[in-house]
C-alpha cells in the first residue's frame, strides 16, 4: 500500500493542462520582446512563465508516486471525474447561469433575474413553488432598489 | 496633531459615515457567518458598486464589513461547527464542544468581547507603528519593494497551501493575469494575443468576483443537502470575571495576530491557527482539555484573527503591500479613488490613514453592540438554505462585474475565472495567492524594472545589490530561508540533527 495520498479523478490531467498553459505563457512572454534587455517589457513575464513551468514540473514530479484514483482506463477516470465534480446539480445550474446571461440581453435585468431566481430555486429545492415565488419577488425587488436606486449602478 | 484627531473623529461625527460603518459591521457579521459567503467575496463585489461613491463612504462600509466579517465566522463555528470564514476554523475546535455542553451563549459572548479587545489592540499597533514604518519605507529602494512582494507571495504560498509549489504557481498565474494589457512604460502589448479587448487589461475585480464568488457558489452546490443544525442560545453577555481571567492570554494572542497579520500575504486565518497553537503550548492547566470546550481555545483564535485586521492594514497603508486578500481588494479601492497606497499616502493623504484608524475603532465598538444583541434573529438567518443563497450569490456576481464597465464582456470573463477557480479549488490550489499575484504582479514588474535600470541593466550588479544593502540583505536572506524551508533540504537537516 502506498504512503502517498491518492490523486483525485482528473487531477493529473488538470496539472498537465496547467503545465501546457505555463508553456503557453512562456511562449507569449517571449513574443513580447524576446530575450531583450533585462528591464524590457517582456523580462518579468518571461520570469513568471519560467516560474510557472518550474512549479508545475515540481508538482507533477511530487505526484509521480501517488496512487491513481482507482479507476480503470481514461474513460473510467473521465466518468469518475464528472460524477465527482460535476454532479447533475452543477451541470443544470451552470446551464441556468448561461441561460440567465442570454436572457439578460433579451429581457433586461428584472425579468431575467426573476426567471433565473425562480427556476433555479425550484430546481435546487425540488419544489417549494410558493416560497420560491416570494423569495424571488422580494430578492429581485431588493436587488433592484439597492443597486439601481441607492448605489446608482448600471444594471444589465 | 489637531488634524489627526479631526480625521480620526471624522466617521464618528458624520451621521452618514457613522451609519455606513454600522451597516457595514452588521452586514459583515452576517456575511462572515453565513457559510458560503465570505468577506473577500463581499468586499470584491462591493468595490464594483462603490466606484462612484466618495472615498470615505466606500472605506467606511468596507472597514465595517471587514471587521464584522472576520468576527462573524466565529458564530457559526460555535453554533453549527461550520466556520463561516477560514479565520474561524480554529474557533470551532473548542467553540462547538462548548455549544454541545449548553454553553453556546457564554461562548458567543466571550468571543465577541475578545474579538473587540483583539481588534482594538490591532488598531493601536496600526496607529503607533504605521507612521514610523511609513517614514522608514521612504528610504526603501525599488529592489526592497520587489523583495517584500516576493516574500509576501512566498509566505502566502507556503502557509496557505499544502505545498509551496502550488502556492508559487497560483501567485505567478495571478501575476500574469495582472500583467495582461499594455505595458505602462513602453505601451507594448503583453499577453493580449492580438485581442483589442485585452489591451486595457483584465479588471482585477472581475478575477476576484469570479474566483471567490462564482467558484465558491459552485463549490457550495456539493453541500446542497446539508441539514441545518439548530442551537438554543439565550444569555450571551459574559461576566467581567470571565473577561478579566482571559485578558492576559488575549493580549498575548493579539500580539501574535498583529504580527502575523502584518506579514504581507498572510491574514486572520493563519494568525488564528498560530494563536491556538500558542495557547495549547503555553497553558498548562486549561479550563478543560483543548478540543473539548476549553475557553482558552476559543479566546486565542478570536482575539488573534481580529487583531490581524489592524495588522493587515500596516503593510497596506505604509508599503502598498496587502496584508491579506481583503486588504488586496482595499488597495484596489484606494487606487480607483485616485489614492496611492504606500509610503507617500501618509504625505499625500494623511486624512485617509487617520480616518481608517478612527473608523476601525468605531467598527469595533459597533461589533461589541451588534455582537451581544440580536442573537435570535441571527440564528434564523444562518439557517437560510443554500438553494436560496447560491442563485442570489450568482446574481450579485453578475451585477458586480457588469457594473465595472457596463459591459457583458466583464460578466463572461467573471464566469470564466469562476470556472477556472472551481477547477483549481477542486484540485487544492488556493485562490488567495492568485488574487495577491494579480495585485502584486504589476507592482513587482515596475519595481524590478526600476531596480534593474538603477544598476544599468546589469544582472550581476542587480544580484550584488541584493546582498550589499543591509535591508535588501535581510529580505534576501528571508526569501532564501523561506524557499529552503520548503525543500527536501530542511528534512535532510532535521534528520541529521536527530541522529
Amino acid at each position: 500500500m502506498s504512503n502517498h495520498p491518492s490523486l483525485k479523478a482528473g487531477e493529473r490531467a488538470f496539472n498537465v493542462l496547467l503545465l501546457l498553459l505555463s508553456l503557453g505563457v512562456l511562449y507569449e512572454a517571449y513574443r513580447i520582446t524576446g530575450f531583450d534587455l533585462p528591464n524590457s517589457a517582456g523580462a518579468f513575464p518571461l520570469m513568471l512563465g519560467a516560474i510557472m513551468i518550474a512549479s508545475m514540473v515540481a508538482i507533477l514530479w511530487g505526484q509521480r508516486r501517488h496512487t491513481g484514483p482507482g479507476t480503470q482506463g481514461a474513460l473510467d477516470e473521465a466518468r469518475h471525474f464528472f460524477s465527482e465534480h460535476f454532479p447533475l446539480a452543477i451541470i443544470v445550474f451552470s446551464a441556468m447561469a448561461i441561460g440567465y446571461l442570454f436572457l439578460l440581453t433579451f429581457l433586461g435585468f428584472i425579468s431575467a433575474t426573476a426567471i433565473f431566481l425562480f427556476v433555479s430555486q425550484v430546481y435546487l429545492r425540488r419544489g417549494h413553488l410558493l416560497t420560491s415565488s416570494i423569495v424571488t419577488a422580494v430578492a429581485t425587488g431588493i436587488i433592484y432598489a439597492l443597486f439601481k436606486l441607492l448605489f446608482q449602478v448600471y444594471l444589465p | 496633531m489637531a488634524d489627526s484627531v479631526s480625521y480620526f473623529l471624522m466617521a464618528w461625527l458624520d451621521p452618514s459615515l457613522l451609519m455606513l460603518t454600522a451597516i457595514g459591521t452588521l452586514a459583515g457579521i452576517y456575511v462572515g457567518a453565513i457559510p458560503g459567503l465570505s468577506v473577500t467575496m463581499a468586499t470584491s463585489i462591493l468595490i464594483s458598486f462603490t466606484f462612484s461613491w466618495d472615498v470615505n463612504d466606500a472605506l467606511a462600509l468596507i472597514v465595517g464589513i471587514y471587521t464584522g466579517g472576520v468576527y462573524g465566522g466565529s458564530r457559526t463555528a460555535i453554533l453549527l461547527n461550520i466556520p463561516g470564514a477560514p479565520s474561524s476554523v480554529a474557533t470551532s475546535f473548542d467553540g462547538y464542544p462548548l455549544a454541545q455542553k449548553g454553553e453556546a451563549g457564554q461562548a458567543i459572548g466571550l468571543s465577541t468581547v475578545m474579538s473587540v479587545i483583539g481588534g482594538l489592540i490591532g488598531v493601536a499597533v496600526l496607529a503607533s507603528v504605521a507612521p514610523y514604518l511609513s517614514d522608514m519605507a521612504l528610504q526603501f529602494a525599488p529592489r526592497d519593494y520587489f523583495l517584500i512582494a516576493v516574500l509576501g507571495l512566498l509566505l502566502v504560498g507556503s502557509l496557505a497551501t499544502e505545498s509551496l509549489s502550488r502556492g508559487i504557481f497560483a501567485a505567478a498565474l495571478g501575476a500574469v493575469i495582472g500583467l495582461v494589457g499594455l505595458d505602462q512604460v513602453t505601451a507594448t502589448p503583453r499577453f493580449t494575443m492580438g485581442s483589442m479587448q485585452l489591451m486595457g487589461g483584465i479588471h482585477y475585480v472581475v478575477v476576484m468576483i469570479g474566483m471567490f464568488g462564482v467558484a465558491e457558489a459552485f463549490f457550495q452546490l456539493h453541500q446542497l443537502n446539508a441539514k441545518p443544525v439548530r442551537q438554543k442560545v439565550d444569555k450571551i453577555v459574559p461576566s467581567l470575571h470571565l473577561v478579566l481571567k482571559f485578558l492576559p492570554l488575549s493580549i498575548r494572542t493579539s500580539v501574535i495576530g498583529v504580527i502575523v497579520g502584518a506579514l504581507p500575504g498572510t491574514g486572520g486565518d493563519i494568525a488564528s491557527l498560530f494563536a491556538y497553537d500558542h495557547a495549547k503550548r503555553s497553558i498548562k492547566k486549561p479550563s478543560r482539555p483543548f478540543g473539548t470546550g476549553a475557553y482558552e481555545g476559543l479566546v486565542a483564535p478570536e482575539t488573534a484573527n481580529n487583531a490581524a485586521v489592524g495588522g493587515a492594514y500596516v503593510p497596506m497603508l505604509t508599503l502598498g503591500m496587502p496584508g491579506d486578500a481583503v486588504t488586496a481588494i482595499i488597495i484596489g479601492a484606494l487606487v480607483i479613488h485616485g489614492l496611492n497606497p504606500g509610503p507617500m499616502l501618509m504625505i499625500e493623504a494623511p486624512h485617509i490613514f487617520w480616518f481608517t484608524v478612527g473608523n476601525l475603532v468605531l467598527a469595533n465598538i459597533f461589533l461589541l453592540i451588534f455582537g451581544l444583541t440580536g442573537i435570535k434573529v441571527f440564528a434564523k438567518v444562518v439557517e437560510l438554505p443554500k438553494a436560496i443563497l447560491i442563485p442570489l450569490i450568482l446574481v450579485l456576481c453578475v451585477v458586480g462585474s457588469y457594473s465595472l464597465n457596463s459591459s457583458m464582456t466583464e460578466v463572461y470573463w467573471m464566469l470564466g475565472f469562476g470556472l477556472l477557480g472551481y477547477f483549481m479549488k477542486i484540485f487544492r490550489f488556493q485562490m488567495g495567492p492568485v488574487i495577491l499575484g494579480v495585485i502584486l504582479g504589476p507592482l513587482m514588474d515596475k519595481t524590478y524594472r526600476q531596480a534593474m535600470s538603477s544598476v544599468g541593466d546589469d544582472t550581476g550588479s542587480f544580484l550584488l545589490s541584493l546582498v550589499t544593502n543591509p535591508l535588501s540583505l535581510v529580505l534576501t536572506i528571508a526569501v532564501v530561508l523561506l524557499l529552503l524551508s520548503n525543500t527536501p533540504l530542511k528534512r535532510v537537516l532535521l534528520r541529521h540533527r536527530q541522529t
